[in-house]
């Protein structure tokens, strides 16, 4: 199968290191992973994510399949608002964590990871049956770019004006960016302010508005110094932000217990959904590990895939890196629940080594009064 | 994006694209070349050798991790270890910055060493080599 690209590629190319990702040719980085890693948590960066997965989920039906799909609440979920949670399998497992977005009554807009856009098409449809909707995969006619960082706000308010500032976290509006039809929602992956913004009727074949959307946004950004940003980048402000990446931290064999995302299952909504029974019985039984945040005291770069030492090995790290922002190795990954104690000394063997390290604080796990988007202002 | 790369043609280059250097007294320096930290990027993290150890020729000494990789460091040459480069323990960027300069990796004591360079590629060779990659 030959590899996808989007709108960007040919800018990718030229600014940036292409790198296969999730079927598509993707930058990696462009002038490099921690100039744009700081540029996101201190200015602003810009991200294309063309690549993930978007669907429209219309229907008088859509509002009850969709609580059947999905462990949030989506019957009270506002119009224009957006909400983050999981698909589950009948034992509990993550079929796939995305947000959904009330766009009207009996209309929904579901972005969701590039690694499981076959996937998770086909489970939504195979579940649709008796259910009055329809579901229509629009990820070839939608450019999706991410615009982070603490003057993410400032950058867009120069291309839509003031109402920009009126969106709250996770609303979604429309906004036209020099004429072109566009959404944005403010959420993002990074732990920092900013939107996710849809350029809307732009085939792939005809790249021409997600062009000069994206680089409308790189031009209103310059007088803070925007970059644009690759996956490395991207990788390593999630990991910082402590948020889950699909594949990773979580699958089909995690349930939303143990990967410390209870919080985005709703047991006591108004419906039954997919995988609630196993999830209760979960809840009441408690789970056997857990997912937990490392730093380490000691030089060296945490990976996916190294033990986490106590005594014995106790578990294995899920994702690990290099953090800019804290100038240290750290990583997320599974545990017995009795290890999960902030400050609880642990290794992780990198290599012949058992480097020390600690349970720390993780979503995030820089100082939430100095990055990220509750920072304090001024 | 095409580079192009700085191959000094005063140093032999290995398979695994480290560099050797032999200084007027009879010791070598390694290192590891342009292309190879161009390929890593952004290097975070260095792990030396032991001064004084005896190393024979493409066995892993260190190892140099970017933000997105690791990757062994062979000595290009056997010998013993007399100095490693304690700079880049906190400055793992000179590599990135200077690799044939600042970002040296360890200086060795050769033991056989001309029959060993004979095996290793001068720049032009190691210039076609990197071009079949």
């Amino acid at each position: 199968m030959s590899l996808r690209r989007t709108h960007l590629y040919e800018y990718h190319r030229e600014h940036g290191k292409i790198i296969e990702f999730a079927g598509f040719e993707m930058p990696v980085w462009y002038e490099g992973v921690i100039p744009e890693h700081q540029a996101v948590r201190n200015s602003v960066g810009l991200f294309d994510v063309t690549h993930m997965g978007r669907s429209l989920v219309e229907g008088r039906g859509a509002e009850e399949f969709l609580d059947h799909m999905l462990t949030g609440d989506v019957s009270s979920l506002e119009p224009m608002k957006g909400l983050y949670s999981v698909m589950c399998n009948e034992r509990g497992g993550i079929v796939d964590d995305l947000i959904t977005y009330r766009l009207a009554e009996d209309r929904f807009l579901l972005v969701y990871n590039a690694s499981n856009r076959e996937k998770d098409l086909r489970w939504l449809e195979r579940h649709s049956r008796g259910f009055d909707v329809s579901i229509r995969d629009v990820s070839d006619e939608v450019a999706m770019f991410s615009l982070q960082g603490p003057r993410a706000e400032e950058t867009f308010k120069k291309l839509c004006g003031e109402e920009v500032s009126a969106l709250e976290r996770f609303q979604i509006s429309n906004f036209r960016i020099q004429g072109l039809e566009a959404m944005a929602a403010r959420t993002g992956y990074t732990g920092e302010d900013g939107f996710e913004i849809f350029i809307l009727d732009t085939p792939l074949g005809d790249p021409w508005k997600a062009v000069r959307a994206w680089e409308a946004l790189l031009g209103a950004g310059e007088e803070f110094g925007i970059k644009p940003c690759g996956l490395g980048a991207r990788d390593s402000l999630r990991l910082e932000a402590g948020l889950c990446l699909y594949g990773n931290d979580i699958d089909e064999d995690t349930n939303p217990f143990e990967a410390r995302l209870r919080w985005v299952v709703k047991l006591k909504k108004g419906r039954d959904f997919i995988g609630k029974e196993a999830l209760m019985r979960i809840a009441e039984e408690g789970v056997r590990r857990t997912r937990v945040g490392i730093a380490l005291e000691e030089k060296g770069i945490p990976r996916r895939g190294y033990e986490i030492w106590n005594q014995e090995v106790i578990g294995t790290v899920t994702s690990g890196g290099y953090s800019p922002t804290l100038d240290r190795g750290i990583a997320m990954g599974y545990v017995p629940p009795e290890y999960s104690k902030l400050e609880t000394p642990v290794r992780i063997k990198i290599r012949d080594r058992l480097l020390r390290g600690k349970i720390v604080k993780f979503h995030p796990f820089y100082d939430e009064s100095r990055y990220g988007w509750r920072r304090d202002k001024g | 994006m095409k580079k192009a790369y700085r191959f000094p043609s005063e140093l032999r280059y290995s398979k695994e694209h480290e560099w050797v250097k032999v200084l007027e007294d009879g010791t070598a320096l390694i290192g590891i070349s342009d292309y190879a930290q161009d390929q890593l990027h952004e290097l975070v993290y260095v792990e030396l050798p032991q001064v004084g150890r005896e190393v024979s020729q493409m066995e892993a000494i260190g190892t140099v991790e970017s933000v997105k990789a690791v990757s062994d460091v062979y000595s290009p040459i056997s010998g013993t270890i007399l100095e490693v480069n304690n700079e880049l323990q906190n400055s793992p960027e000179l590599i990135n910055q200077d690799p044939y300069g600042k970002g040296w990796i360890a200086k060795i004591k050769p033991k056989n060493l001309e029959a060993e360079l004979r095996g290793l590629m001068d720049s032009e060779s190691y210039k076609k080599y990197i071009e079949k990659l």
